[in-house]
């Protein structure tokens, strides 16, 4: 290795640390130092609060079980349905999987509405079952924590089934071959060989579903409240309604805490990873694993599952939108298409649209980009301190999102650097909450690329530049575009952040849909999340066509 | 597809998009005549009313950021950290975060030429802040739920119905937290001690307490007059009790920031707010006006048919965290 090449690969380090520097440690640092603080002097009255009164630190381990259930049940879903989708000869596999990606699209609290809506006190589905089985009540009940696990990981499996489906997608199938030619059963192989593989993506999404769950706010608030269920996410909503700002940066940080000791477990155990590396020069293309007579047993299942946390959501939010208003009775009657016109008037609803447009897409681009950055720095070439970077970059995953925007304004509206007030400070926000997605899936990404072909240009004397645009880039491509989507989708229809920074002509669609929801007019803000899923479908099929299928869901 | 192609395509987007939205790449591109309205009242009424606003006065724009009680809250808190609140107006419905403000000398006194037509209990003596609307809260029923004749009458009766009654969150709504410490300067915490007992609902707020009242998921509600209308309007099978042992009507006040780099056209918007055209604007939009003057929207009673109950603003004020935080134990653990 010449020193100019390894000196440019610090200034590269340096550029993003930089980077992070701005988007992340500054703004969090911000919040953090001021929950040391009471009228303007040191203390720890606020953590001693937390710790002091039941009700905090049971929030505490609410929020802990809750999200572990919630990514154990993510993982075990999200696998084997990416296994199903992609190694297997399943029918109809390609619209499956297009479908298992598009609740994603739904912002968290519709999501609830719709599971209210569906398996509620008076859901349609529990009117249904009191038909049937003449009961009163129903033997289930959303409003509680089982209730609020069960839509989290409706929500949040996607993370594992994406990173998981990817990698199954770029293994290699020739260690597969060489164990079914020495006589293994498909049971042995899929444990010793299939599962060990694609184990780095599987606990990467799960970690994603971890930490998902622990900082989601709007499932939560939405269940819990009447089951008097409390999580850190609603306990720091409380303490800044109180008015606590002390009290709610204390809670904030011990999340940050539980978040990054989930991390450590999951680097820990992702520690000597030569043996995940499985794309090398020759690819042999996975081969697809016959089901035979369970082919129609197993697709009905899928089917079903699909059907239930798919199409039904949607087609609630949808139904939503059309009913003239929430509770209207199910009849022709009470149906209209007058929410659409009117969201379609709405000056701020079309601004809206555009506005969260450039902003997904921009935050989506430069994370994906700087996370691979961080990736290659840390997995590739494994620059000392680059774990560090790694690190720092997915702090704000655990973060609420209030938070992060309260820390936007402490740190980027005071002179002389003041984006208060214009679009720049939300797309800062949003670089912050969407960094982690784009690390830890460019770092599975990469993980899987094996070092011999970067090796090999490095030998032939390319640079690192040259290195990364004509071999790893090409190689990370299809990972970095599902990446990619990961943080468009959900930044599309982001609301916590915008609301709190968004200022006259930078409204986003999650603010308009917030604003319309809260004014009691659900059905417009159902109008418009429907949209804005049209528009997803929309582009989704637009870029398969023009990447003949290589791109999108 | 080639990354060259793709960044490209990126730095097309980037620089073409302030062409869909010219105005907003800089905060400083814009007209020197302007006020920035912070409020939580809905966002329909707020830009129908600012449009009002400046149809009568083109030399003035008002912006307006709209967010929940709470929200504009951590947003003022923040500011507050940062060098002081940016905003020139504000208009919520959690009435007693004026008196702080006003204690932190945060607000600007401004007696307006309106402001003798407004009766005394709903302004500020020195001129601080002054009512814009007023919002009751009130009993809401599902008749299909429950028959309006055996519908509670008082508040004294609402606990009664237990897991049937949903109340909003104070910590999330100004005008249920007011409620809340209404009942508690009259009565102490019996009430909610009652409420809970009974397994009365919390939920977030006064829109969810509607919408899950109109699809059938509670038979009454606490929750504000004007939501109701609006579901009565579209069908919902809903009505609307006037508690005997009274409403409790949440002036919203409206007030000018002391920072204002632009006090006249501030003092101008407030004005029309409490002007009898602006009021009876409001109106229109069934909002009930602070004017003895102006009749309320159709199909509301008139003041003099109602029962109010007094609320204890500056109490309110002095006491909100210890109000929030008993309410918080009492009711949501």
């Amino acid at each position: 290795m010449t020193t100019s090449n390894f000196d440019r690969r610090y200034l590269l380090m340096m550029a993003v640390g930089l980077f992070i520097l701005l988007v992340v440690i500054y703004p969090l640092w911000q919040v953090f130092f001021r929950s040391f603080l009471d009228a303007g002097a040191f203390s720890l009255k606020s953590y001693r609060k937390v710790f002091a009164y039941p009700a905090y630190y049971r929030a505490l381990l609410n929020s802990v079980w809750v999200s572990c259930v919630t990514a154990a049940l993510c993982m075990v879903s999200g696998t084997l349905l990416a296994f199903l989708v992609v190694r297997t000869d399943l029918p109809g596999k390609k619209s499956l999987r297009t479908l298992l990606v598009l609740p994603y699209a739904l912002p968290s609290f519709f999501a609830a509405i719709a599971w209210i809506q569906l398996l509620g006190p008076q859901g349609y589905l529990a009117r249904l079952f009191f038909q049937l089985s003449g009961w009163e009540t129903a033997p289930w009940n959303i409003y509680s924590a089982g209730g609020i696990v069960f839509v989290l990981t409706v929500h949040y499996f996607i993370l594992v089934f994406i990173t998981v489906a990817g990698a199954l997608e770029r293994m290699d199938a020739s260690l597969e071959e060489a164990a079914r030619a020495s006589g293994a059963n498909t049971y042995r192989i899929m444990r010793e060989i299939t599962l060990p593989l694609v184990l780095p993506a599987i606990l990467a999404g799960g970690l994603l579903a971890f930490i998902g769950a622990l900082a989601n706010f709007g499932i939560p608030a939405l269940l819990g409240m009447r089951a008097r269920f409390f999580v850190l996410t609603t306990s720091i909503y409380y303490a800044l309604a109180i008015p606590d700002f002390g009290l709610a940066t204390a809670l904030s940080s011990m999340l940050v805490v539980v978040a990054l000791v989930s991390m450590t477990f999951q680097f820990a155990l992702q520690k000597g990873e030569g043996r995940y590396t499985v794309i090398s020069g020759k690819s042999v293309r996975p081969s697809e694993l016959r089901l035979r007579s369970m082919r129609y047993p197993l697709f009905s299942c899928t089917a079903v599952f699909v059907f239930c946390i798919s199409i039904v959501p949607i087609f609630s939010m949808v139904l939503t939108a059309l009913l003239k208003y929430w509770g209207a009775p199910l009849a022709q009657a009470s149906l209209t298409l007058e929410h659409f016109a009117y969201i379609l008037k709405l000056d701020t609803g079309r601004r809206a649209i555009v506005n969260s447009l450039f902003l997904a897409a921009v935050a989506a681009t430069l994370t994906t980009f700087v996370g691979i950055l961080i990736s290659y720095m840390h997995v590739k070439a494994r620059l000392k301190g680059s774990r560090i970077l790694d690190f720092l970059a997915t702090i704000p995953y655990a973060v609420p999102h209030t938070v992060i925007a309260i820390a936007m304004i402490l740190a980027w509206a005071k002179p002389p650097v003041s984006l208060y007030g214009t679009l720049w400070i939300i797309l800062v926000a949003y670089l912050a909450v969407y960094l982690p997605f784009a690390v830890r899936t460019t770092n599975s990404t990469l993980q899987q690329i094996h070092n011999s072909l970067e090796e090999a240009a490095r030998v032939s004397g390319a640079k690192i530049f040259p290195r990364l645009r004509d071999i790893i880039l090409p190689l990370a491509w299809p990972g970095m575009i599902a990446g990619w989507i990961l943080v468009f989708m959900p930044a599309l229809r982001e609301l916590t952040v915008s609301i709190l920074l968004y200022a006259y002509h930078t409204e986003t669609i999650g603010v308009v849909v917030f604003n319309l929801q809260d004014a009691g007019y659900r059905e417009v803000a159902a109008a418009l999340a429907s949209i804005v899923m049209g528009l997803l479908i929309v582009g989704n099929t637009v870029i398969r066509r023009l990447t003949g299928g290589a791109a999108g869901f | 597809m080639k990354l060259s192609k793709v960044l490209f395509s990126f730095l097309a987007v980037i620089a073409f998009f302030p062409f869909f939205n010219p105005g907003l790449v800089s905060a400083q591109a814009r007209p020197a005549n302007r006020v920035l309205l912070y409020t939580s009242v809905p966002q329909q009424l707020a830009t129908a009313f600012g449009n009002a606003f400046m149809k009568r006065r083109p030399d003035i724009r008002v912006e307006i950021y709209r967010a929940g009680s709470t929200e504009v809250g951590a947003k003022l808190a923040a500011e507050r950290e940062v060098g002081g609140i940016r905003a020139d107006l504000l208009w919520l419905a959690d009435a007693p975060i004026y008196y702080d403000l006003r204690a932190k000398g945060e607000l600007m006194a401004y007696i307006s030429p309106e402001a003798k037509h407004i009766p005394a209990d709903l302004r500020d003596p020195d001129g601080y802040f002054t009512a814009g609307r007023l919002i009751n809260m009130i009993i809401a029923v599902n008749k299909e739920v429950v028959p309006l004749k055996d519908a509670p009458k008082s508040w004294k009766d609402f606990p009664d119905f237990g897991k049937k009654a949903a109340m909003g969150n104070p910590l999330y709504s100004g005008s249920n937290f007011v409620t809340v410490a209404t009942f508690v300067k009259k009565d102490g915490w019996g009430w909610f001690e009652r409420a809970r007992a009974k397994g009365v609902a919390v939920v977030r707020g006064n829109s969810e307490a509607a919408n899950a009242l109109a699809g059938k998921e509670f038979a009454i509600a606490m929750t504000l007059d004007y939501i109701i209308a609006g579901l009565i309007k579209k069908g919902a099978p809903l009505a609307i009790i006037w508690p005997e042992d009274g409403v409790i009507s949440v002036p919203s006040p409206i007030a000018i920031i002391k920072g204002t780099k632009n006090p006249d056209a501030s003092k101008a918007f407030v004005d029309f707010v409490i002007s009898k055209e602006g009021q009876e604007f409001l109106v229109k939009q069934e909002v009930i006006p602070v004017r003895g003057d102006v009749n309320p929207p159709k199909g509301q009673p008139s003041a003099s048919q109602i029962k109010f109950l007094p609320i204890p603003y500056e109490w309110a004020s002095e006491n909100a965290a210890v109000i929030r935080e008993r309410f918080e134990k009492i009711m949501l653990h």
